[in-house]
């Protein structure tokens, strides 16, 4: 209330602009106006009135409230030098010392041999060196990525929940920067910058936007997660026993790279492990809830198909965890929570997992009216 | 006891019309709109606009039913009760479509209308055993006669009372002088006389006129008869006023008294009661539509009496969450959406502004239907928007506008506009707190002006047909049928 009331003001459009002339008919569009169709206040445009001052209300601070300091109980182990990261490093140095002399040496040895064959060693080297740097960007570009789904749903969160416009703002716009390149959400970013046209609340903006970006994505998502559930569950039932460990997990690494991919994150290599990590959080703090309905169910079903056979049955409770990874992941991808639409569960893909050969899958329906 | 007996009589009058939605609505449902608003706030446009845009699939991205293409066919049919006329929805159209484009008049008689929608049910019961029609029914009727609900819970004693009471703080005082003044000579006691009372309605009726005037604005003005008599012009239902009474005093045989509280009486059974009964009984959703502009530009007691006006009329309805007994026993409103209309007369970024202050309007009618279990939601909407936005440098100051063709004769800053040149317009600030449109502090800061309604351009095919610009309609649509065209 620091602002004194404004006045209200009138100004004149530019007079051609007459209705009596049919020709140049101003015409009310059912839409904003944008800054550059800005009308100009005409001269006749009155002048504003000096206001009397404005009566500061002084907002009385804080109610004294004695503060407590937190006192922050330190329960970890008692610091102490970390000689391993040094080792680490130093190990680390050598290395890429070796690494560097190595590479050196052998350049030179070329040039000593043959101008022509030091030539080329010293351009492959080059090459190794733009190809290192390329995928270090590359890394981080893809982690820059993945980390934007993250913060684009938190304005989501915060736009629904407090109707807030600036965060339905800068949401509108992360979703553009991640979707406006791709050929498959055209259709989807086209209606969207239909309805901004309109005077539409924040939350129903983020609402808006999920029906028209996030419906194709979520079907073409479930099918992912329920192909590689079944993968899995399929691996696990006839690959030795040795390597059925590490076929899984490639399984499922690749589920979570196709995911964030699908959602706009397109993330590397370390994108893809950083993601691991927080699937793997998200599981721990959920895992609990999880555990307590269907997995259960699923490991206590087991019984019957492990009743046929101990394989298939470990295949199926594979399976189901790997949804339930793929579900996880889904949620940390998605850049916007779920409003409209119903979060798929697990039992959706249950019926997959357990339904060995027939590849054609029909994905769940996890769809829902707004 | 004959209160007791008449609340018993009209308790069972809504649970026979309950019993028969509740039988018609096995094989046809129907969803009842209570389109509830005082005169002048806008429900002719509201109903034109709605129906506009259902029957030509408009945008109303917000609509789910629609957006999904769920809804096949949306038609006008005859509607259910053969005695009221329909709604004239045609002419309408055509008075904000036509050449010398204009809103409708204001709304002098009751009209209702029937919207038929045949959609695709989701859910597996809907799709199977109700079928997928859903039968809305709007009426529409002068804002006015909603003043006279709150008249069946009052005595003419009671109403007296309380008419001369208000009559007393400004500004009604100076506008109700000739009629107190004629007050003052009469005696309840007196025998009665057909010309004492025939000048004591018409000065009343005067009184009730002036106070409705654009720079006064006040809404609390019962009987609503009086200043929208509709067919009753010149009945002696309408021929009555308030008397200054001695509370103590029983009216005598043959007395001035005796003659107006008959009068009163009659008024309220025959004009008031079927009024309610028929037609606003048995609601399934209301939207209040509240002109909160208008009040804001006359003032801080404009607002307050809208405030007492509304919360007075709302408190008759019957509103809250249903359950299976009601279905038989006559429903309630379980949804309301309390509507700040012509939203398009500022900027969007002081909605929420806007509906703070209904907020603060309706505060205590919100509680009330929150309490009993309804649904409630406050939305700026504009049915249909006859503004765009634009933004003003001056002075290094960015003024949010809103550019359009203010209506002829319309007044600001001393100019007066032609109702054929656009302008744009700076209404002023709205206060960031509520309160300030109650306590007086907003005098001369506001001044929203009306425009004229949009030239609908048509877009994209020939045969298509343009439908109207509008702020949150689609909203409004969707919090009151949506989850029926499920």
């Amino acid at each position: 209330m620091t602002d004194s009331p404004r006045k209200p003001k009138v100004f004149r459009l530019n007079p051609e602009q007459d209705e009596a002339k049919p020709a140049s008919k101003p015409e009310p569009k059912p839409q904003a106006a944008k800054p550059s169709a800005k009308p100009k206040p005409s001269a006749k445009a009155r002048k504003p009135r000096a206001l009397p001052a404005p009566e500061i209300v002084y907002e009385e601070d804080q109610p004294e409230q004695p503060l407590v300091p937190a006192v922050a109980r330190d329960h970890t182990l008692p610091k102490r030098f970390k000689w391993g990261a040094i080792l680490v490093s130093a190990a680390l140095g050598l290395v890429t010392m070796w690494a560097g002399l190595t590479a050196t040496q052998l350049i030179e040895e070329l040039f000593a041999r043959n101008q022509v064959l030091g030539w080329i060693g010293t351009g492959l080297l080059g090459l190794i060196l733009l190809a290192a740097l390329a995928i270090i960007f590359r890394e981080i570009a893809g982690l820059m990525r993945v980390r934007k789904l993250g913060t684009t749903q938190a304005d989501a969160a915060r736009a629904i929940s407090a109707d807030d416009a600036r965060a339905a703002d800068s949401t509108m716009n992360d979703l553009r920067e991640i979707y406006s390149g791709r050929a498959d959400m055209r259709w989807g970013m086209a209606q969207l910058r239909d309805h901004a046209k309109a005077i539409i609340d924040p939350a129903d903006r983020i609402k808006l936007a999920e029906r028209d970006l996030m419906v194709p994505l979520d079907e073409e998502a479930n099918r992912i997660i329920a192909r590689t559930a079944r993968r899995v569950s399929v691996i696990t039932a006839v690959a030795p026993a040795a390597l059925d460990i590490a076929l899984v997990g490639a399984q499922n690494l690749k589920m979570l790279r196709e995911l964030a991919t699908l959602y706009g994150g397109r993330p590397g290599t370390l994108g893809t492990l950083r993601l691991a990590r927080m699937v793997a959080g998200h599981l721990a703090v959920t895992g609990g809830l999880a555990m307590s309905d269907s997995v259960i169910s699923a490991v206590i079903g087991k019984g019957l198909i492990g009743r046929l056979s101990a394989r298939f049955g470990e295949g199926a409770v594979n399976g189901i965890l790997t949804a339930r990874i793929g579900l996880a992941a889904m949620d940390l991808c998605r850049p916007l929570p779920f409003l409209t639409q119903t979060r798929p569960g697990l039992s959706d893909f249950m019926r997959e997992v357990v339904r060995f050969g027939d590849g054609e899958a029909k994905e769940p329906d996890g769809q829902k009216t707004m | 006891m004959s209160s007791f007996l008449s609340g018993l009589y009209n308790e069972a009058r809504n649970a026979a019309g309950g019993m028969k939605d509740f039988a018609t609505g096995i094989v046809s449902p129907t969803l009842r709109i209570g389109v509830t608003g005082l005169s002048r706030s806008g429900k002719t446009v509201f109903i034109t606009s709605l129906v506009h845009a259902l029957l030509h699939g408009g945008k109303l991205p917000l609509f789910t039913a629609l957006t999904q293409g769920r809804i096949n066919r949306v038609y006008l049919e005859p509607q259910p009760d053969d005695d009221v006329p329909r709604f004239a929805y045609e002419q309408h159209v055509e008075a904000l479509t036509g050449d010398n484009r204009h809103w409708p008049e204001s709304t002098n008689r009751l009209s209702q209308l029937r919207l038929t929608i045949e959609y695709e049910a989701t859910g597996l019961v809907a799709r199977n055993l109700q079928g997928s029609k859903l039968h809305v029914d709007i009426i529409d009727y002068p804002g006015e006669w909603l003043l006279d609900l709150p008249l069946m819970s009052q005595t003419y004693a009671e109403w007296s009372a309380a008419t001369l009471k208000a009559s007393e703080r400004e500004p009604r005082k100076t506008l109700a002088k000739q009629w107190l003044a004629h007050l003052g000579t009469l005696d309840p006691a007196a025998p009665a006389d057909e010309a004492q009372a025939q000048k004591a309605a018409k000065l009343f009726t005067d009184y009730l006129a002036s106070c409705r005037a654009d720079d006064v604005s006040l809404s609390t003005l019962p009987p609503g008869r009086f200043l929208m008599p509709g067919d009753l012009a010149g009945s002696p239902l309408l021929t009555f006023a308030p008397l200054a009474l001695d509370p103590a005093t029983k009216s005598a045989d043959g007395s001035l008294h005796a003659m107006m509280e008959r009068r009163y009486d009659a008024y309220v059974s025959r004009v008031v009661e079927p009024f309610f009964y028929n037609h606003f009984a048995r609601l399934d959703r209301q939207i209040v539509l509240v002109d909160t502009l208008s009040a804001l530009n006359a003032g801080a007691e404009a607002v307050k009496d809208l405030k007492t006006a509304l919360t007075d009329v709302l408190g008759c309805f019957r509103q809250g969450a249903n359950s299976w007994a009601s279905a038989v026993f006559g429903r309630r409103a379980d949804r309301i959406l309390f509507a700040a209309t012509k939203a398009d007369l500022l900027h969007h970024s002081s909605h929420d502004k806007l509906e703070k202050v209904l907020g603060l309007i309706v505060e205590d009618a919100r509680k009330r239907a929150e309490f009993a279990g309804a649904r409630i939601d406050v939305a700026a909407v504009a049915a249909i928007r006859a503004t765009r936005e634009a933004t003003v440098k001056q002075d290094g100051e960015t003024l949010e506008c809103i550019a359009g063709i203010p209506i002829k004769g319309e007044e600001l800053a001393g100019e007066t506009f032609n109702g054929t040149s656009e302008a744009a317009i700076f209404p002023g600030d709205l206060p960031d707190d509520p309160a300030a449109a109650l306590d007086g502090s907003l005098e001369g800061e506001l001044k929203f002006v009306r425009f004229r309604p949009p030239l609908v351009r048509h877009e994209g095919a020939a045969s298509a047909v343009a439908t109207f610009p509008h702020i949150r309609l689609d909203r409004a649509l969707e919090f009151l049928i949506g989850d029926r065209l499920t």
